[in-house]
C-alpha cells in the first residue's frame, strides 16, 4: 500500500506518540486537505493546498514530539513537582538557555562561526534569490481577476507540430459559439501606432480587445469605463482606453481626460476610460492604449480573411483538461465541415501564465533545483564542521551524560545550536538575496519578454521560503552533527576513557558526508557541462545568413499618408534609394519578418499541376515579404534564377522566390525556376531559389520559406536591413537624418544590429548556462573546502594511530598513500553516485539541450575528472601533514 | 448539603463527554465543538486528551473509513462509555446543586 512521506516520517516517532497523537491527527489533516482540494478551482490553488498540507504535517510532527517529551518529563516527576509543573514554560526557558549558550560558544569560536555562517549565507542567499525570481515569474498571482481560470486558445499544425497564437476569424467565431467550457471567449491582437500630441509624435504599443475579452480579464478601470457592445456596433464612434502610465506621462494626468479625444494613427478617438495602474495585456508587452475590435457575428466565407488571438475564462468547476478535450472535439468538427482550411488543425488551451512565461519555466525550475544542490553541499559542509566540533567536545558531553543529562537533552542542545547558526546564516542570506534577486532578473534579456521580472524582490513569500530553507538546513546539519555522537559519548563515559582517535561511527559519518558532497557537485558539473556543450552547438549553428555588419531599423510611415499599396511602395523606394546613397551603407533591403524573432507566419503552397483532392488542406510553408536588397544585405545565397527586381511590382506578373527546402519537397529532381504555384484565384511564377535560413530561432530546423515581392506586399511599417561598411550603429545618425529629410512624419524605432538579434535568440540559453556553470563552480569550491576540512580533521584525530604505524616501520610514503587511498575511495564512491544521479537529471533537462545527448561522454567524463582531481588535490595537504607526524612525540604524549 | 467528593472530571473532559452524550462523533467534529466553546487545542494536544479519556475508560475510540469525493480516508471516532456517562451525570448534578444552593442559601460563619 502506498505510504506518504508524512507517514514514513511519523514512523520515527515513539510508538505511543505515533499511535495516540500522530495517526489520528494525520487522519484529520488528510480529511481537511481532501476537502480543500475538492473546492480548489485551479492548479495553483491545489499547489497552495499541498504546500499548506506539507507545512501543517511538519508542525504536527513537531507538536507530537513536544507533547511526548512533556509527558515523559511529567511521568518522572514526583506528584508534588507535577502539581507545580508548568511544562510549556519550562521548555521555553530551556530553549532560551540553549540559545544563549549557543551564542556564547559561537562568540568564542569566531573562525568556526564565520566559516559556517558564510557557507550558509552563500547557500541560503542563492536559493532565496532564485526563488524570488521563480516566485515573481511562476507563482505570483497574475494581476487579473481569478487569473488561474484564464487560458489562451492556440493553434497547432498537426503535420509540422508548429504552434501559433493566431486563430482564423471563421474558426474563432465558431469556437466562441459552440464551446461550453468557457464563460466567454474573447479576441485580441497587438498593434503599434503613433500618438500625435502637442509635441513630437510618439510611437506607442497597444492591444485591440473585444468587449468580451476586456470583461473576462476581471479588472476595473481607474477612471471611466471599458468597452461595451455599443462601441463595436456598425457606425459607432471610435473610442479608446488609455493606460494609467500614458495618462500620467503623455496626457498630463488630466482629470478631464474623459471629455477629450486623442489622435491615434489616422483616427481620432474619444477617451472613454483609463486602465488601472500597471495594467498590461499581454503581460510582457507594453500596453499604452486599448482599442475595441469588432468580430463579425457570423463566420465569413473566407474563414481566414483575418486573424485574432484568443483568450477565455474557464467556467467554475471546469479544468483545463476538460476545455482541451472540448477544443480537440471542435477541431475535429471543423476538419469535417471545412476540410480544405482545417484539416490537420488542432486548437488547444494553455494557461495564461504558461502561455506568457513560454519556455522560461523549465530552465527556471532547473536552476532552482541546481541552486538547491548548492545549499545541500553547504549544509553538508556545515554539518561536517559541527560534527568535527562535537567530536572535540566528546569529553564534555560524556561527562554530562555520566552526571545524568538525558540523551534527548544533549541532542536538543545541538539542534538549538544548529538552529541559531542557520537563522544567522539565513538573515545574512536574505541580505544577499535582496541584491542578488533583482540582479539575476536584470541578466535576462529584455527581448525574452518574460513577465514579472521587473518586480523581483523580497516579499512575504520569499522571506517565508528563506525561513523554511534555514529551518530545513538546521535540521539537516544538526541531525548530522548529533546522530551517533551521543551514543558514542555515553559509552566513553561508562568506560572512563579519554579518546584521542576518531571512532568508526564518526569516521563513517564524515566519509559519507564527503561522498555525498562529491556526488552533488558531480551532478551540477554534469549539468553545467551539458548546457555548455549545448550552448556552444547553438551559437555555432549556421543560421543561413550573415548577421555581422547588418543594422535593422523598423520604420513606420506617416499614418494615413499612403493608404494605397502603390503609393506606399513608391514612398519606400524613395527612402531606400536615399539611404542606399549614404557612404556608410553597402546594401539596403526590407522585409516584413525579422529572422530569429520567433515569427511563424505561414502560407499555403499548392502546385496547379497537383491539385489537392477534395477535402484536403494545403500544406503550409513559411511566409515572407522581402525586397532584393534583403537577400543581399543578409547574404542569403541565390541558388538559381534571380532575385526580385523593379518589374516585380503591382501591375506586373505575380512572382515568388522559394527556398531550398520547398524546392526539394515540392519539386524533387527538377528545377523550380519557371514553375508556378497557386496564389488565390491566380498563379505565380517561381523566379528564384535561395538558401534556407533559421527562421524563428537558432534552434529551429531550417524550414521552407516562400518569398513574395516587398514591392507588392507591404504595410505602413516595415523593417529595413542595412549592410554597413563599418560599425552598423555608427551609421544610425545618418540614417535617421536621411529618413527625416525624405519622410519627415516617419517614425523610427527598434534599431538593433542583426548580430544582437542573433545573440538575443540564444540569450536565455546563455544565461542558463552561465548560472549553471556559476553554481557548479561554487559547488566545486564548497566540496573542495569540505573535503579538505574533513580530511584535515581526520588526520588530526588519527595522529596516534599514524604515529604508531610509523613507529612500527611504515614509511612516510606509506602514510601518504594510505590517506590518499582513503580519500580516493570516498571520491570514487561519490563520483559514481553523482554520475548515476546526474544521468537521471540530464534526462529531465534533455528538452533544453541542443545537439547534445543527455549521456554526452565528454560532459560526463570531464565532470568525473574534475571532481576526482579536486578531491585528491584537496586531500593532498592533509595527507602530507599526516606523513610528517613525529611518532616519538605522539606516543610520548599518550 | 451532604458530604460528597468534587467531580473528578475537569471542565474540558466535562465538555468533551457532553458532546459525546448525544451521539458518537469523529475527533475533528469534537474539536470543532470545543472551538465553538472557545477552547482551541492543537490536534496532538486534543488527541492526547482523548487518549487519556480512553485510558480512563470514559470513552471508546475506533477508526472508521469515510469517503471525501472519490478518496477514502480513515478518521478516529469516539463514543461515551457507561462509566463516562455516569461521571458526566454526576458532575452535572453537582453543578446543578451548587447553582441551586447559591441562590437559596445565605452563607455565614455561624
Amino acid at each position: 500500500m502506498h505510504r506518504t512521506w508524512v507517514e514514513r516520517l511519523g514512523d520515527w516517532l515513539p510508538e505511543k506518540a505515533r499511535r495516540d497523537l500522530f495517526v489520528p491527527s494525520l487522519a484529520d489533516l488528510t480529511y481537511e486537505r481532501l476537502v480543500r482540494e475538492r473546492t480548489s478551482r485551479s492548479a495553483l490553488a491545489r499547489v497552495r493546498v499541498r504546500l499548506w498540507h506539507a507545512s501543517a504535517a511538519l508542525l504536527l510532527l513537531a507538536g507530537c514530539l513536544r507533547l511526548h517529551a512533556v509527558d515523559r518529563v511529567r511521568a518522572r516527576m514526583s506528584r508534588r513537582a507535577r502539581a507545580n509543573h508548568v511544562p510549556r514554560k519550562e521548555l521555553t526557558v530551556m530553549f532560551a538557555r540553549d540559545v544563549r549558550h549557543a551564542l556564547r560558544m559561537f562568540r568564542r569560536e569566531p573562525a568556526f562561526t564565520a566559516a559556517a555562517v558564510l557557507t550558509l549565507m552563500l547557500g541560503i542567499g542563492a536559493n532565496t534569490a532564485l526563488f524570488a525570481v521563480v516566485e515573481a515569474v511562476l507563482l505570483r498571482p497574475l494581476p487579473f481577476g481569478e487569473a488561474d481560470r484564464l487560458v489562451l486558445v492556440k493553434h497547432r499544425d498537426v503535420a509540422t507540430g508548429l504552434s501559433k497564437q493566431d486563430i482564423a476569424i471563421g474558426d474563432f467565431i465558431d469556437l466562441a459559439a459552440r464551446q461550453q467550457s468557457f464563460d466567454a471567449l474573447g479576441g485580441y491582437g497587438g498593434f503599434a501606432s503613433t500618438l500625435a500630441g502637442a509635441g513630437e509624435t510618439v510611437r506607442i504599443e497597444g492591444v485591440a480587445l473585444t468587449p468580451a475579452a476586456f470583461a473576462l480579464l476581471g479588472v476595473q478601470p481607474a477612471m471611466g469605463r471599458f468597452f461595451t457592445a455599443d462601441d463595436v456596433a456598425e457606425g459607432a464612434p471610435p473610442v479608446v482606453v488609455v493606460s494609467h502610465e500614458l495618462w500620467r506621462t503623455q496626457l498630463g494626468s488630466d482629470p478631464q481626460i474623459l471629455t477629450r479625444s486623442i489622435q491615434l494613427g489616422t483616427t481620432r478617438r474619444m477617451v472613454v476610460g483609463v486602465a488601472p495602474p500597471g495594467f498590461r495585456f499581454p503581460l510582457a508587452n507594453p500596453t499604452n492604449v486599448i482599442v475595441p475590435v469588432r468580430v463579425p457575428p457570423a463566420a465569413p466565407a473566407n474563414r481566414k480573411e483575418s486573424w485574432v488571438y484568443g483568450v477565455g475564462r474557464l467556467k467554475p468547476g471546469v479544468g483545463i483538461e476538460q476545455a482541451e478535450a472540448e477544443l480537440a472535439a471542435l477541431s475535429r468538427q471543423f476538419e469535417q465541415e471545412f476540410p480544405q482550411q482545417n484539416k490537420g488543425s488542432l486548437y488547444y488551451a494553455e494557461s495564461l501564465r504558461d502561455g506568457m512565461v513560454g519556455e522560461a519555466k523549465r530552465p527556471l525550475l532547473m536552476l532552482l533545483a541546481a541552486v538547491g544542490f548548492v545549499l545541500l553541499i553547504a549544509c553538508v559542509n556545515v554539518g561536517n564542521l559541527l560534527l568535527a566540533r562535537s567530536l572535540a567536545r566528546q569529553h564534555e558531553l560524556a561527562t554530562r551524560l555520566a552526571l545524568g543529562a538525558g540523551r534527548g537533552r544533549l541532542v536538543a542542545q545541538m539542534l538549538t545550536e544548529a538552529l541559531v547558526l542557520a537563522l544567522v546564516g539565513g538573515v545574512a542570506g536574505v541580505l544577499v538575496a535582496w541584491r542578488l534577486g533583482p540582479a539575476l532578473a536584470a541578466m535576462v534579456p529584455q527581448a525574452a519578454r518574460i513577465p514579472g521580472l521587473d518586480s523581483v524582490g523580497l516579499n512575504v513569500w520569499v522571506l517565508a521560503f528563506s525561513l523554511g530553507v534555514s529551518l530545513v538546513a538546521a535540521i539537516a546539519f544538526g541531525a548530522v552533527a548529533s546522530i551517533g555522537l551521543v551514543r558514542e559519548s555515553a559509552r566513553h563515559a561508562l568506560a572512563g576513557q579519554r579518546r584521542t582517535t576518531m571512532t568508526t561511527g564518526a569516521r563513517r559519518a564524515a566519509s559519507s558526508l564527503v561522498a555525498a558532497e562529491i556526488a552533488l557537485a558531480t551532478v551540477l558539473l554534469i549539468g553545467a557541462g551539458l548546457t555548455l556543450r549545448s550552448f556552444a552547438n547553438l551559437i555555432s549553428v549556421d543560421p543561413g545568413f550573415t548577421a555581422d555588419g547588418v543594422l535593422t531599423v523598423q520604420v513606420l510611415l506617416p499614418p494615413g499618408r499612403y493608404p494605397e499599396q502603390a503609393a506606399r511602395s513608391a514612398a519606400y523606394q524613395r527612402l531606400f534609394e536615399a539611404i542606399d546613397a549614404l557612404p556608410e551603407i553597402e546594401t539596403t533591403g526590407a522585409a516584413a519578418v525579422t529572422p530569429l524573432t520567433g515569427n511563424n507566419w505561414t502560407a499555403p503552397l499548392v502546385r496547379p499541376e497537383h491539385p489537392l483532392p477534395a477535402g484536403e488542406r494545403p500544406p503550409e510553408v513559411g511566409w515572407q515579404s522581402a525586397s532584393a536588397g534583403y537577400f543581399r544585405a543578409l547574404g542569403i545565397p541565390l541558388r538559381e534564377g534571380r532575385l526580385f527586381n523593379a518589374g516585380d511590382t503591382i501591375g506586373g506578373p505575380q512572382v515568388v522566390i522559394v527556398s531550398d527546402s520547398i524546392a526539394e519537397r515540392f519539386f524533387p529532381g527538377e528545377s523550380p525556376i519557371g514553375k508556378r504555384i497557386v496564389l488565390g484565384d491566380d498563379t505565380a511564377e517561381i523566379v528564384g531559389r535561395v538558401g534556407d535560413i533559421r527562421r524563428a530561432s537558432l534552434s529551429d530546423s531550417p524550414r521552407g520559406d516562400l518569398y513574395f515581392p516587398f514591392e507588392r506586399e507591404n504595410g505602413p511599417g516595415t523593417t529595413m536591413f542595412l549592410r554597413t561598411a563599418g560599425d552598423p550603429l555608427a551609421a544610425l545618425p545618418s540614417i535617421r537624418t536621411t529618413i527625416r529629410q525624405i519622410e519627415p512624419g516617419a517614425t523610427l524605432f527598434e534599431t538593433r544590429t542583426m548580430a544582437d538579434i542573433a545573440a538575443a535568440s540564444a540569450a536565455v540559453q546563455r544565461l542558463a548556462m552561465r548560472l549553471l556553470a556559476g553554481f557548479a563552480l561554487i559547488a566545486l569550491m564548497l566540496a573542495a573546502v569540505g573535503i579538505y576540512g574533513v580530511m584535515a580533521y581526520s588526520v588530526r584525530r588519527r595522529t596516534r594511530e599514524l604515529g604508531t604505524r610509523l613507529a612500527l616501520g611504515a614509511s612516510r610514503a606509506d602514510i601518504l598513500a594510505l590517506v590518499m587511498r582513503q580519500a580516493a575511495t570516498v571520491a570514487i564512491v561519490g563520483v559514481v553516485i553523482g554520475v548515476a544521479t546526474g544521468l537521471s537529471a540530464a534526462r529531465a533537462m534533455s528538452s533544453m539541450l541542443y545537439g547534445v545527448p543527455p549521456w554526452d561522454p565528454l560532459a560526463l567524463g570531464a565532470a568525473c575528472l574534475v571532481l576526482t582531481a579536486t578531491a585528491l588535490a584537496a586531500s593532498y595537504l592533509p595527507a602530507r601533514q599526516a606523513s610528517r607526524v613525529n611518532p616519538a612525540a605522539t606516543l610520548a604524549s599518550d | 448539603m451532604s458530604k460528597r467528593a468534587l467531580p473528578s472530571l475537569t471542565h474540558l473532559q466535562f465538555l468533551v463527554l457532553g458532546v459525546l452524550r448525544a451521539d458518537e462523533q469523529p475527533g475533528r467534529v469534537i474539536r470543532k465543538a470545543l472551538a465553538a466553546h472557545g477552547v482551541r487545542r492543537s490536534s496532538p494536544a486534543f488527541y492526547q486528551l482523548m487518549a487519556r479519556l480512553e485510558r480512563d475508560k470514559l470513552v471508546e475510540g475506533w477508526y472508521e473509513q469515510v469517503t471525501v469525493g472519490d478518496q477514502a480516508v480513515t478518521e478516529r471516532r469516539y463514543r461515551i462509555t457507561a462509566e463516562g456517562a455516569r461521571l458526566w451525570a454526576r458532575a452535572k448534578s453537582f453543578y446543578d446543586e451548587v447553582s441551586a444552593l447559591s441562590s437559596a442559601v445565605r452563607w455565614s460563619d455561624a
